[in-house]
């Protein structure tokens, strides 16, 4: 075999507070498909930043073709000859398929853009990629997912790309769409292309991929692995057992004394359904418990999630909160009811970030501050105060801008604004995103101090150990229906990475 | 509960809506019993007689103004008073491109006679050259189109001689009154119209015959928000006023109303423009500050219609020795005072 | 490690804490009270983010005295420049809270122009004052009302219905009218505009009313607070169990609601109803609006700010009337001053972050 296209060797990325990539090796030869794995929070999306050009390594070197290289702007990886093709594809919905395949590097003379040139060019692509049937005249916005993806690969190959990165290309298609991309796969890698595949199911890595690099905390763990014939429990085990120990907090003792009584039954959901999202979903959330739903992206875990806070209205089945039915649809009866949600984006979700501290925490319960709507500003603030400094939020002064908080202590206002609502049941989607290794030990503790004190917490997250670590049940999901569910004890975390990824271990 | 609360405010909320809404219904009328025509006349001599049935056209600007509704109206009315005339009244627009294409609608249906009040003489002076070259003839109304090929006959006002009457005017009444040093303000119409300048040109010069000069002089916009926003500022600038010319009757409601809020009613003399009926029956009545009006009377669009009438039939005025209607007509601004308001009432427009 | 206790204690006036720790949820209370009374200090200095509006008022101000010394400083210019900024400070308001809330309202000087006609009819005068007030207040809130209901359920763009709404609504108010001046013929509604209270007029105390009330709604209820919320992140804000559709809808029935109490004072100073009344006073509110200091994308205003604007507006307006000089020359200075007001507003918010 040649030299590879791609050396990538002791890669290191430094964020605040975190060692995102700490030493990471990868290489890629021509014509293969080389997949990426590695559980959430590995290093993965850092590593293709960095081959994109949009994160600057803090050490390591990048040889490509034989040549070290530095990757200073997305263009200049583009230049190369890197492209990536992301889950949020970056298209522009207004404009046509040929326009958006040339986007930024138009066939203009004089600042005309010749579109019959447009036109031929794009339609040669797109046969080139066996998708001559998209018109290239057509509106991007108007294609359906597959197609968008087809136009995001078509757009990278006018770059003359001789290597493309793939980020889950699958979790939003349909299974004959999957294999349509796969056909495509082959034909960039028979004319010499090289793809990185980033996905979590392993069926799809042994059908398309030829080498397998496993990253675990930031680092290769594995490499040059043989995608077809390296059995599942040696890759499973590659990528659990994180070195990074999570302290996670006791279970409480269900045998004490204070658990004579059965606690009571909080949420009960029926056989909840969304057309296309999630199917047939049933669970219990009681009292004092926290419930952990785990699965991959698409595995419809957050809609599961914002469905029975109301933000969704489902198709099919009923949500019971204290014995009671909860209006399909309506965030203001679940929240009057005592449902709180920590969403998954908190900035564009939960924040007012032009606000101070105190009034996003405030921001749920604001009637209870005020008689005929006028303010009690002096107890909303004292409680405001009150709250932030018995959850330990920092800088503690609540008069302070949002915007300046952390990630971690943004988080711990989200979860101050239910409480001071005196919510019974608490929605945590993805609760640790964006916050830092010793800021997660501490919003352990608070999700599990809230929970003994009486409310009951749904979990979702998409880092396996969190889940088993800090839940007492949990439920996997794959494919928007529950395929697993037991006692977060007598789960162990190779386990539920092979139900999610592939969902055909019996336990 | 809580729900229970907000469902049967809702309801109420929801129910007394309805009623005020009904309520409301009730109060879009604006019928005020009885109602005349004003200034019209029938023709007189030889042209009483019926001539041949003559169609003629008719197209002015929005009638956002009281001035412009008593044009309309003034010619609608006026074709009643003849048999032998049916009139096309196109919808009024301001905008010129609308307008164009009204008269050249009009001209298409083939019309034996067109009145014309263009919004904008210039950009309506084509259209006009169309309909004559097509052998309509074209009485143009008031605003005068560039070019003399485009009408047959101008009938309209003398904005130079409306603000010259203005003048002289209010200069005898200061010299009667003693006052040597009078201060004179002036509330111009819309200062982008060539009208308004023509009238403060006038006003200026005969002024200036007389010895005198204008204090202080604001541009409103006829209308009555902007005579009161302009004027209450002018009396905050002049703390002592001996007369105030005022354009335009309507804007002048909103100048009188400036005029009563700064408790002024008594210190000097107004003169009204245009010649409303409101503001001539306050002339009668003496009882409010305008004491005389400049005329600027919508009575032409009468003429107008007699006139385009007769161009079609061809015929003459009687009273003239000429065979044919002359090319141009214009109307004399009168002053309207107390003495003799009973003559000009007719024409004054609502 | 905090007492889990104080984890549940949510609101001190619902859950009483143990006796214990009652002493210490007090201190902590009268511990936030006191820098509460910075805080009010630190808003008024928020307010003054709008120092550059005071600096051009001073500015001209100073214009004033030297071009117009017999004039310009006196107290009854001083009113006559409160009364004339009366009726569009009203409005202003009105889209202060729109605009802190996300939206835009065009259509505020065509709600006007309706509910002055609407208010003048000959069938609404023969209802006498009562009807009139009622009348024009119920058409301003209900063509407010119009717009929230598209906005907000109809999901439609707030420029797309206002801007419809502005042109159906004097539409309607030219049909109404039939393009006359309707003129007031109750003599009690033409006192609003003549009654004077220590020498200044009604008008400028229904202004005082408006803002009064307008601020204290702004920044001491919920629902000013929840405004703000709506505005700077309307998904949290639903997120948050904010019913953000109603809320919406209350924005524009407030709208419309000060231009119902415009169009009563426009009304009564002019003495007619008009069709015409109210034209571009959309641009002139939002002017104001944005030289106040308020975001144009919502989330963060000022009502003093927008106030200060509306004085800038009004006061070149009597400088230049005072110095009898021209409209062109005006509207120029105020273009100039709406770019230099933002210019000036930027870098003072540059340096103190």
């Amino acid at each position: 075999m040649t030299s590879p296209l791609l050396a990538m060797s002791g890669i290191v990325k430094l964020f605040p507070g975190v060692r995102a990539l700490d030493g990471v090796d990868l290489d890629v030869r021509a014509g293969e498909v080389h997949c990426l794995l590695g559980q959430n929070g590995a290093g993965k999306s850092t590593l293709i930043k960095v081959l994109s050009g949009a994160h600057q390594p803090d050490a390591g070197s990048i040889r490509w073709d034989g040549d070290d290289v530095r990757l200073p702007t997305p263009i200049a990886a583009m230049r190369l000859g890197i492209a990536s093709i992301y889950q949020e594809l970056d298209l522009v919905d207004g404009l046509s398929v040929a326009e958006n395949v040339f986007l930024g590097h138009e066939h203009a003379r004089y600042g005309v853009v010749r579109r019959g040139d447009l036109h031929a060019a794009a339609t040669k692509l797109l046969h080139r990629l066996g998708h001559g049937e998209i018109p290239a005249r057509h509106e991007v916005g108007r294609l359906p997912t597959a197609g968008k993806q087809i136009v995001s690969i078509a757009r990278a190959l006018s770059h003359d790309t001789r290597l493309i990165v793939m980020d889950e290309p699958s979790a939003t298609l349909a299974h004959d769409e999957v294999a349509n991309l796969f056909r495509v796969i082959r034909e960039l890698t028979a004319s010499g292309v090289a793809v990185v595949y980033i996905s979590h199911r392993l069926e799809e890595i042994r059908e398309i991929g030829d080498r397998v690099t496993v990253l675990k905390d930031g680092r290769t763990v594995a490499t040059g692995l043989d995608a077809k014939t390296t059995p599942t429990p040696q890759i499973v085990s590659l990528m659990t057992g994180r070195s990074i120990e999570y302290v996670f907090p006791p279970r409480p003792d269900p045998t004490a004394g204070r658990r004579a009584q059965a606690p009571a039954l909080v949420l009960r959901v029926d056989g909840l359904a969304r057309r296309g999202e999630f199917e047939d979903v049933s669970f219990t959330v009681h009292a004092g418990e926290i419930v952990g739903l785990a699965g991959l992206v698409g595995s419809g875990r957050s809609e599961i999630l914002e469905t029975v806070y109301g933000a969704r209205k489902p198709h099919a089945g009923r949500v019971l909160f204290n014995q009671e039915p909860l209006r399909p649809g309506s965030v203001t009866a679940a929240v009057a009811a005592g449902i709180g949600l920590a969403p998954e984006e908190r900035k564009s979700q939960a924040l007012f970030l032009q606000q101070s501290i105190a009034h996003n925490v405030t921001a749920a319960a604001l009637p209870s501050y005020s008689r005929f709507g006028w303010l009690d500003r002096v107890r909303e603030l004292a409680d405001a105060g009150r709250q932030t400094r018995a959850l330990d939020l920092r800088p503690a002064d609540p008069r302070r801008g949002i915007r300046t908080l952390s990630g971690g202590n943004q988080q711990k206002a989200v979860v101050a604004r239910w409480l001071l609502k005196d919510c019974k049941l608490l929605l945590l989607d993805e609760p640790t995103r964006g916050v830092d290794i010793g800021a997660r030990a501490e919003l352990y503790g608070l999700i599990r101090r809230l929970a003994d004190s009486g409310v009951g917490v749904l979990l979702v997250s998409s880092e396996v150990p969190e889940v088993l670590g800090l839940a007492d049940r949990v439920l996997v999901l794959r494919e928007g229906r529950v395929v697993h569910r037991a006692d977060a004890r007598d789960l162990a975390e190779h386990d539920v990475l092979d139900l999610v990824m592939e969902g055909t271990h019996a336990i | 509960m809580a729900q229970f609360g907000t469902d049967r405010r809702r309801f109420l909320v929801g129910g007394a809506a309805v009623g005020a809404g009904a309520l409301l219904a009730g109060c879009t009328s604006n019928e005020r019993p009885g109602g005349d025509t004003a200034g019209n006349r029938a023709p007189g001599g030889d042209n009483a007689k019926p001539g041949k049935e003559v169609v003629i056209g008719f197209s002015a600007p929005a009638a956002d103004h009281g001035w412009i509704g008593a044009i309309t109206k003034n010619a609608q009315d006026q074709a009643k008073q003849h048999e032998d005339v049916t009139l096309e009244v196109t919808e009024g627009t301001n905008d010129v491109q609308q307008q164009i294409s009204a008269v050249k609608t009009l001209i298409d249906k083939k019309v034996d006679a067109l009145v014309i009040l263009p919004f904008d003489g210039k950009a309506l002076t084509e259209v006009a050259k169309q309909a004559m070259a097509a052998g309509i003839p074209v009485v143009n109304l008031d605003r005068i189109f560039a070019s003399p090929l485009a009408y047959r006959t101008w009938i309209g006002g003398d904005n130079y001689g409306m603000g010259v009457s203005a003048g002289n005017f209010i200069a005898e009444r200061m010299k009667e009154a003693g006052k040597s040093k009078p201060v004179i303000v002036e509330v111009a119409g819309l200062d982008n119209l060539e009208l308004t300048q023509q009238r403060s040109d006038g006003f200026k010069a005969a002024l200036k015959s007389h010895g005198l000069t204008i204090a202080a002089r604001q541009a409103a916009d006829f209308t009555a928000a902007t005579g009161q926003k302009v004027a209450a500022q002018l009396l905050q600038a002049e703390s002592t006023i001996d007369a105030l010319w005022n354009h335009d009757d309507d804007q002048g409601i909103g100048v009188e109303a400036a005029i009563k809020q700064a408790s002024r009613e008594d210190e000097f003399l107004m003169v009204g423009g245009a010649g409303s009926k409101r503001v001539m029956d306050q002339i009668k009545a003496d009882n409010g500050v305008v004491k005389a009006t400049v005329l600027y009377s919508p009575s032409m669009s009468s003429s107008a219609l007699s006139l385009a009438r007769l161009v079609a039939q061809s015929r003459g005025m009687n009273d003239l020795v000429e065979q044919e209607i002359p090319t141009s007509i214009t109307t004399y601004s009168a002053v309207v005072t107390k003495d003799n308001v009973d003559r000009y009432l007719p024409v004054g427009f609502e | 490690m905090p007492v889990l206790a104080s984890l549940r204690t949510g609101m001190s006036g619902q859950r009483r804490p143990p006796a214990d720790e009652h002493t210490r949820v007090e201190a902590a209370a009268a511990e936030a009270a006191q820098p509460q009374r910075r805080l009010v200090l630190l808003g008024a200095a928020g307010e003054a983010r709008s120092l550059g509006l005071i600096g051009v008022l001073v500015l001209l101000g100073i214009v004033g005295a030297v071009t117009a010394p017999a004039s310009f400083l006196t107290t009854s210019n001083l009113v006559n420049i409160l009364t004339t900024a009366s009726v569009i400070g009203v409005v202003t308001v009105g889209m202060t809270f729109v605009i802190i809330g996300g939206g835009i309202d065009l259509s505020v000087g065509a709600m006007i122009a309706l509910a002055s006609v609407w208010s003048t009819t000959l069938a609404t005068q023969s209802h006498g004052l009562g009807g009139m007030l009622f009348s024009a207040l119920l058409v301003g809130a209900g063509a407010g009302l119009v717009n929230g209901i598209l906005i907000s359920y109809g999901r439609l763009v707030p420029f797309i219905v206002t801007l419809a709404m502005l042109v159906s609504a004097r539409g309607l108010a030219e049909q109404l009218s039939n393009r006359r001046s309707q003129i007031v013929e109750v003599p009690s509604f033409a006192d609003i505009a003549l009654t004077r209270v220590l020498g200044v007029p009604m008008l400028v105390y229904i202004l005082a009313a408006v803002c009064v009330v307008g601020w204290l709604v702004l920044n001491r209820t919920t629902f000013g607070r929840r405004t703000f919320a709506i505005g700077g992140n309307p998904e949290a804000a639903r997120l948050a169990g904010i019913d953000v559709k109603r809320h919406t809808t209350l924005l524009y029935v407030l709208s419309g609601l000060c231009c119902g109490i415009a169009a009563i004072m426009l009304t009564a100073q002019t003495n007619t109803g008009a069709s015409t009344h109210g034209q571009l006073y959309e641009l002139d509110a939002i002017a104001a609006v944005i030289i106040g200091g308020t975001l144009l994308s919502g989330g963060r205003g000022s009502l003093v700010g927008s106030l200060l604007g509306v004085g800038v507006f009004t006061t070149i307006t009597n400088l230049f009337i005072l110095n009898n000089l021209s409209t062109p020359i005006q509207n120029i200075a105020k273009g100039a001053i709406i770019v230099a007001a933002v210019l000036l507003q930027l870098r003072s918010r540059a340096a103190s972050p």
